[in-house]
This record gives structure tokens, sequence and C-alpha cells, in this order.
């Protein structure tokens, strides 16, 4: 307390003695911050995608002597057109954190010890040929992030599966964007969505689902209020679990119990069909019908399995599916009241109203993600509106390139980078590209994220490349996977940039060149590619992560498919990798053009970018009247039955709250980067429990007290937040994640999408109590 | 009671020391005045085409009364202004208490796009310059603790100086950025501004008659 008054009153007396200077000597002026030299001679500033969220906004870095001093938005880039948030404001300032890594690191004898960084690479390239030799090639396995850059996860995929041959490839992006990939290949037969960030311009009506944009995707959010602001019609209507910033933006909010936007998916179809809305031509000409397995399971338990199997089906059958979700049936479930589920098919239905749909994690982190993501595309479908501006099912990624290096480049342990494992011609395509036998690529895939871990704790995997991802604050269930890890006989490198609760589990620690200390590419959330170039030297002997792969591929012998030399390696890199995507679906732009521009979009053919794909207007690889939908043999998109099934595990007597968990504007992620900022560590210091007033009123608990949240897997002990940012129903919680202090994961549950093999971290049972 | 008072003398005893001791520099600096060491701290090259919102010089001129064009304080200085700032152009945070943590359009606009006084913090609204943005904690957060979570090896440049003016008494060039800073109203001019950089002319509506974005550090060059 005396510390804090002194340290209030030092600060006080600095502050008033600048003012009083000010006052005096009106010509000079201060700033709170320390000056660099200017002898330099001014700001140069370069363009680069933000590090932070999937939006992909343009910044202009304003560098000075080799430093990196300011930032604005881009105006030449058509994402955020020269705004951008708070995080991409201050985003520089992730590079200047006093504790970054300067020096690789190696364990001894428990401790971390500073070592020459090509020591460490030979230390990595032995145990891996050491854990191979005992264990085989499918005991190494590399984790990897859609905060990768492109070169980064090619240079990854490369080495693991067309060098060493073991498809334990994966990426956190399985964590996020999972489900979103497979609702697009079962609905479309290819992945990223059709529309682009134009559609905010042209829509009538914004309809988020489990979409808290306005502290997710803060710049489109703003975009989609812009465009309510200049045409009063425009309607946004919040679709959500949870009271938040966009439901208070919105025009209408409508709150649905967890899970159950599965049947009011369905019920909205229903209202549809019922009200004759359904747009007859295009689904006759453009959609046909499909079902799958139900009752699918969680995959809660070591070594599940699952496989869908797509049957066909007609139209006659889906009404007749359609006829248990009725409004007033799915009143019961979802606790929506049947003439809002009739608002919202009234808005999709109108054939004069444009409908733009945005999503995020709240459909993808879902046991059902898949389903929820193909109902969705369901509705749009209906009632053709699809692939026109303004008329856009759209599924927002989290993370900068998660698109591009995650799902375009394939760093999963099924996918290349053109098509999957199990596909011989992409395996012979990769190989010659790859410049290695087609025998090398196991068509069998292995594990996806959360079975890597249990496979790691289990001992079928014992050596873990980690690199741009935080697994020990971000996996669910995190205890489990903590004590694997940790287990005698594992090996765990991580590349990073500070110290965060994966170092501790960590026996190598290389220190990486962070975001604009190196050249690379982001693929944004509308398939556009955004290339930056090295701005600033890393610190120290800090290394980009596809040269730490490079030296460490050359020192297991693949010195003929790393070739690359430091002044060009990315370039070189870029132009390998686009023969992959070289067709008129998929080409990208070249290097020169990348370099040039503000971003591409893909495909990229003849010079032009496509905004809006399976419509022959603006899809060059679109044929025919109308609609392409080409992803698929019959060139016509899905309609699938999907039926609502309950969550894993919810609410019952002894554990009776839902726990829900997410962002917050402040934060990126683990906050490993953003809470070294000091203004967003300042804005949002700690992690807290939102609890709705009832509930914390029944519990005694007042706003600030301590509270401890537990499941029956673990449990934290954190601040209660009554009326804060936001509101959750009376039966739930929710906390944030970024907090490495108050661990939540160790609390949510390891339960993911059948499909999609994306972990649900929105739905879990918990109990409060005071602490 | 004593020692507070003891305090406070203390107190008073190092401000009039750092006072003492700044003094020269503050000076020296003052009387050093070297246009070619002033273009160094210009934040440019910028992009013209960021003077497009350029109307809405005009609109507040028009929507403003005279009186609060002609209103002054000196409640707000320029140090007050950029210890809100981690560089000269990034986003001020929020240095007052809301009403409501959560509100997220409207509400700042009710007090920020029209200034005037406030009772609750007896002081003078400063005005937005870009009011057309209405999702205001997008970028404006507000600070919670003092704390840092790690310290920070942050540096920035130094914020521009005023009094620029190529010539004596001629207008002094913009030396920032215009780009969510174009309406120059809203900074410059009313009771709501900083002090050092309020116009004593606020009748005039037509700034960018006289006072030109110094953008370029190279002279002009005959190819």
């Amino acid at each position: 307390m005396d510390i804090t008054r002194r340290a209030f009153i030092k600060t006080a007396a600095a502050q008033s003695a600048v003012a009083a200077a000010a006052v005096l000597f009106p010509g000079i002026s201060f700033g709170a911050w320390k000056n660099l030299d200017t002898s330099s001679g001014g700001i140069e500033w370069k363009k680069a995608p933000c590090r932070f969220c999937g939006t992909g906004c343009g910044l202009l870095v304003g560098v000075s002597l080799d430093r990196a001093v300011a930032v604005k938005g881009d105006p030449n880039c058509s994402v955020n057109k020269g705004l951008c948030c708070v995080k991409g404001y201050h985003s520089i300032q992730i590079l200047y954190g006093n504790d970054r890594y300067r020096k690789a690191l190696v364990r001894k004898n428990g401790e971390l010890v500073e070592t020459p960084i090509q020591e460490a690479l030979d230390l990595v390239a032995e145990k891996m040929k050491e854990t191979i030799k005992d264990h085989g090639k499918d005991a190494v396995s590399i984790y990897g992030s859609g905060q990768w850059s492109i070169p980064d996860g090619y240079a990854a995929s490369k080495l693991f599966k067309g060098c060493i041959g073991t498809n334990n490839v994966e990426a956190n992006a399985r964590l996020c964007m999972a489900s979103a990939v497979t609702g697009f290949m079962t609905s479309f037969g290819l992945d990223e969505p059709m529309g682009c960030y134009d559609d905010i311009d042209h829509a009538d009506v914004f309809v988020t689902w489990g979409n808290n944009m306005a502290e997710m995707h803060p710049v489109l959010f703003s975009r989609m209020l812009a465009n309510r602001k200049t045409k009063t019609h425009v309607k946004i209507i919040d679709f959500a679990t949870r009271t938040t910033r966009t439901s208070q933006a919105a025009d209408k909010s409508i709150i649905f119990s967890p899970q159950t936007d599965l049947a009011v998916a369905n019920a909205i179809c229903h209202e549809i069909i019922r009200n004759k809305w359904v747009n007859e031509d295009f689904v006759e000409k453009h959609v046909s019908f499909r079902k799958g397995k139900t009752n699918i399971g969680y995959g809660t338990e070591d070594h599940f399995k699952f496989t869908d199997k797509e049957e066909t089906a007609d139209f006659r059958e889906y009404k007749a599916f359609l006829q248990d979700y009725t409004p007033e049936k799915v009143e019961k479930i979802s606790g929506v009241p049947a003439k809002d589920i009739k608002y919202m098919a009234a808005l999709y239905g109108d054939p004069d109203k444009k409908v733009t749909s945005f999503w995020c994690m709240g459909m993808n982190q879902h046991t059902r993600g898949t389903w929820i993501n193909n109902l969705v595309y369901n509705i749009h479908l209906l009632v053709g509106k699809i692939s026109t501006p303004g008329n856009s099912p759209f599924s927002l990624t989290g993370q900068p390139s998660a698109c591009g290096t995650v799902r375009e480049v394939g760093t999963l342990t099924h996918k290349l980078p053109h098509g999957v494992v199990a596909n011989e011609t992409a395996r012979k395509l990769a190989a010659e590209i790859w410049q290695v036998p087609v025998e090398n690529i196991d068509p069998k895939p292995s594990y996806h994220t959360v079975e890597m871990f249990r496979a790691l704790d289990r001992g079928d995997i014992r050596f873990m490349w980690i690199q741009v991802t935080n697994p020990m604050v971000t996996m669910p269930n995190l205890k489990r996977y903590r004590k694997g890890a940790q287990k005698q006989g594992r090996f765990i490198v991580l590349s990073e940039i500070y110290p965060t609760p994966t170092s501790d589990i960590a026996d190598v620690i290389l220190p990486s060149a962070l975001w604009v200390e190196r050249e690379g590419f982001f693929g944004n959330s509308e398939r556009r590619t955004q290339h930056n170039e090295q701005m600033v030297p890393p610190p120290g002997d800090a290394m980009c992560n596809t040269w730490q792969l490079i030296e460490v591929a050359r020192r297991l012998g693949y010195e003929k498919q790393f070739p690359w030399i430091r002044e060009a390696y990315i370039e070189d890199i870029w132009n390998e990798y686009i023969q992959f995507h070289d067709n008129p679906k998929h080409r990208m732009a070249s290097y020169k053009e990348l370099k040039a521009r503000s971003g591409v979009q893909w495909p990229f053919v003849d010079g032009m970018e496509t905004k809006w794909r399976f419509n022959p207007e603006y899809d060059p690889a679109a044929k025919g009247d109308g609609f392409d939908f080409y992803g698929k043999p019959d060139h016509k998109a899905r309609i699938w039955i999907r039926p609502y099934e309950p969550a894993a595990e919810f609410p019952d007597n002894e554990y009776p709250l839902w726990l829900n968990t997410g962002r917050i504007l402040e934060h990126w992620h683990t906050g490993s980067m953003t809470r070294r900022v000091p203004i967003l560590h300042k804005s949002a210091p700690a992690s807290y429990v939102e609890i709705n007033p009832d509930d914390a009123g029944a519990l005694g608990v007042t706003n600030g007290s301590r509270v401890k949240v537990s499941s029956r897997r673990g449990s934290v002990v954190m601040t209660a937040s009554i009326n804060g940012r936001g509101l959750p129903p009376k039966g739930m919680v929710f906390v944030p994640f970024f907090d490495e202090n108050h661990l939540i994961n160790e609390v949510t549950l390891d339960a993911f999408c059948p499909i999609s093999k994306q972990p649900d971290y929105k739905k879990c049972a918990v109990r409060l109590e005071r602490a | 009671m004593g020692e507070s008072d003891r305090k406070l003398g203390k107190l008073f005893l190092v401000f009039a020391a750092i006072c003492i001791i700044a003094l020269p520099f503050i000076v020296f600096s003052a009387i050093s005045y070297e246009p070619d060491e002033m273009k160094v701290t210009v934040i440019a090259p910028q992009s013209r085409a960021f003077d497009e919102n350029g109307d809405a010089v005009f609109q507040d001129y028009d929507r403003i009364a005279k009186e609060y064009l002609q209103g002054t304080s000196t409640e707000r200085t320029l140090s007050e202004y950029y210890l809100r700032r981690e560089y000269a152009g990034s986003p001020p945070y929020i240095p007052h208490k809301l009403e409501d943590e959560s509100e997220t359009e409207i509400d700042c606009l009710t007090c920020h796009a029209k200034g005037g006084w406030t009772e609750e913090l007896e002081r003078n609204t400063p005005l937005t310059p870009h009011p057309e943005h209405a999702s205001c904690e997008q970028c404006h957060v507000k600070m919670t603790t003092e704390a840092l979570f790690a310290a920070n090896d942050w540096l920035s440049l130094p914020p521009p100086r005023l009094g620029r003016s190529y010539l004596p008494g001629a207008p002094s060039p913009i030396p920032h950025d215009l780009q969510m800073r174009g309406d120059c109203i809203a900074c410059h001019v009313g009771p709501g501004t900083v002090t050092a950089i309020r116009v004593e002319h606020p009748s005039r509506g037509n700034c960018r008659q006289c006072h030109v974005p110094d953008l370029f550090d190279e002279p002009f060059k005959r190819k």
C-alpha cells in the first residue's frame, strides 16, 4: 500500500514538473515514452499485415534507426482502409519486452542454460535422429500454429511429411478452425469462404452466430457499424449465448442455450420452407442433399476413431426431418422464443434482403462444429443467398495465418499443400515438387492435436517441436497434457520469443525472430495473402522459424530438399510452394506482386483477384449460368441433414453451471505478446470470471470478490466480474483464457467434434464457490 | 498529519530541484533553434490521400457555435496530451471513469462529438477528430492498473516540436499525420483543446489555406 502511494506521488511529482515546464516553455513537448536518438532522419513507413487476429489489417510500421517506433493503418489495404484496433496500434511494442529470448536455452539438470544457437540446433537434430532410431519415425512430431508465417509451415510440412515420412504435423489452428474446414469440405468440397469483406458494405442484414465481433474482429465490426450508419435500414442480429459488446451494438440480441444453435438453425430452415421462401430454382440447379451418421460421440477417450458415412438424401426426406424442428418445439430446447426464430427466418427468407452471417469460435469450438457449419450453409443455400455481394455465409478466422499457413499449406496430419495424404495423386504431386520418393509420404494420417498430446502422454510420441504457440495454456483438460509432456523420456523443443508456461516443459528453447524481424507471408480470412519484409533486426541470436527448420533439416541430411540461401530463401520457398496451387481454383500471386501490393486475394488468375468464388461473374474457374460449385464432382453444394445432439457435458446437480471461455479485445490468445504491451496489460491486467447477477446473488458473491471455479478436471481461483464487460445468462459463467496465472483450461473438457477433431472450449459443467 | 506535511515539504524541495536542474536545458534547447534539426522530427512521408476527410473542418466550422470556437482554458497541457499516448499519433487511453464499462458506441460520442463543460469531471471535453468511427473502445481502452506484466524497452521518436514556421511570423506547417486527425477544429480550437496548440484565430474556417502538411525532407531538385 505504502509503495503504491509513494510510486503514485513520485509519478504525480514528475508529471507536474513536466507540466510546469511545458507551461513555461510551450515550444517544448514531452512524451510519456523514452526518445530514440533522431539524428538518423525521420521515419520510414513499411507495410505488414497485423500480427494478431485473422482479419488481416494492413499496417504501416514506422521504422527509424532499426527500431519500430509507430504504427498507422494502411490506407491502401482494402481490409481496414487505414483503421486499426488498439492491439494493432500498439502491436510493435511486442518486439521490445525486456524478457525477450535472445539466446538459445538448453535444459541441464533441470535448469535452462544459455547455449550457442548452433549447438542447440545440433542437439535438436541429434535428438530427432536418436528418437527415430529408437522409436520409429512416428515418434517425432511438430506442433505449429496459425501464427506461423507461410514459409514456416511449408518448411515444417516438407521436412516431416516429405523427408522424415511422418504425418505427425499439426498446428493450433486445429483448436480454432478445424470445424470451419470440415464444414466447407462437406458442404462445398473446397476450403475457405466464397465471399470477402466487401460483403460488409453490401449486406442489408447481419447475423452474428456466437461471435463477439466487437472485441474479436473489431475492425470488421466497425465497418459493419459504418454500413448501418449510412444505410438506415441495415439490421444487425446478435445470436449468442452471452450478452457482449456485440449484442449491445446490435439491433436485436437473441440468447440461446449452449449447443442448441443446431436446433435453431434447423428451425429457421423449417420456417423458410413452411413460408415458401425457398429459392426453388437455385436449389433445383445447385444443391443436392446428404445425410451422415448420428450419435457420433465426443472423443473424450484415447484412440477415439470416427469416420462419417455420406449418404444421398432428397428434399422430401429433408422436409420430413425438419418436422421435429418447428419453432415451438425448438423454443423448448433452446430458450429462444418461437417469434425470434420466425423473425430470423423472415430476414433470411426475404428475397429483397442481402444477408451475411458471421461466425468464428462459437460455431467452430463445438462438439458438433462441422454440423453447425453445415446447418448455417443450409440456410443460405435454401434461399440462394451465397456467392454474391452481400449474400455471404462468412466463417471468420481467429489467427492471422490459420488460412494462409495451416489450411492452405496443409499443416495438419491428413493434409498436404494440395490435397490429402490419402490421395495418391496428391502424394505424387508433393513428392515431385519436394524431390522426395513418393513412398516417403505416408498415406495414413496419424494424430490430430488432442490425440497427439495424448500420444505424448502415452509415450507413442517421444519428441515434439513446438513453434509459435503456447499449448501449456491452450490445451483443454490441461493438467493431463502438462503431466504427459513432463514425463521421463519426452523431449520438447520450443521456438519462442518470451517465457511462457510452455517454456517450463521445454528441453530446448530456440529464440525466434518475430513478425517484422523476418520476411514472411500471412493469409487472412478472405483468401488474402499479405507479404512483409524484414524491417528491423531480431534481438541477439533470435532466428526466423523457417531458418531454424532449414538448419535442422540439413543436419538430418536433407540438404538437397533445403538448398536455399539466407538472402533469398523466403522468395525461393514461395516460388516452390505456389506450384502446388497452380490451377485456376487456387492460383496465388507472384512474390513480386505480393511485395508491391497490400495483399492479394486468391484465386489470382490473369492478374485478377477473385472476390466471390463459385459465381461466374467474378470467378474465372466457375462456368455456366448462375453458380458453379466446382468443389464437388457434380458441381452442386450440399444441404446436410444434421440433427441436434446435446453437449458432451452439461450442468447437473454437482456442477450446476455452464463454463464458456474466450478472448477479450486487449489480449491476443495467451497474452504472451499483448501482456508485454504496457497499455494492453494496464487495461486488462488479469483474467476474471463473469457471473450473472442472479447467480452471484444466490452465492453471496459481489463484484471483485474471489471465487473458485471448479470442474471434474480442475479448478482456478479468480476475481468475480458482475455487470462488467459481458453478461452471461443465468446458469453460465465466462472466463477469458489469456491469463497464464489463472489457467482456465485446467477446468475445460477435451471433448471434440468427431469429424473435425476440434475441441469445444465453450461448454462444460462447473460449480462456483466463494474463495 | 506532521508526517504528511514533511513529505509534502520534501516533495516541494525535489520539485524545486528538478526545476532548477532542468531550467538550463530547457532554456538552451529553446534558444538553439535549428531548422535542420527540426526537420528530422517530422513524421513523414505521409499520404496526401488522407486529407480526404477535409470537409470535416468545414462541417465543424459551420456546426459549432462562435462562442465555442473562441473558448479557452488552460486545463489541458501538451505533456498531459502525450502522457496518454505511447507514441505521437497512437490512440490515447481513456483517462476518466466510465458510467457503464461495456459501452460500445454512442455514449462516448454524446460528449466527445460536441465538446463543452462536464460537471462530473469539472473540465472541458475534448472533441474527437473522427466522430464517424462509432466503436470507440476498439482503440481507446481504460487503464485499470499502473503495474506492468513485464518491463518493456520501448522507444519512439520525440513528438513534433511547435513553432516550426519557416519564416518569422509565417503560419506553421502541419507537423503530424492527417490520417484520423484531419479535422483541425477538433484539436486546435475551443476550450477542450491543449493550450499550446490552440490557434489564436478560431474565426477563420479554412485552416489549410495557410497551414500545409510538412511532408518531405528532400529539397526540390531539377531532374
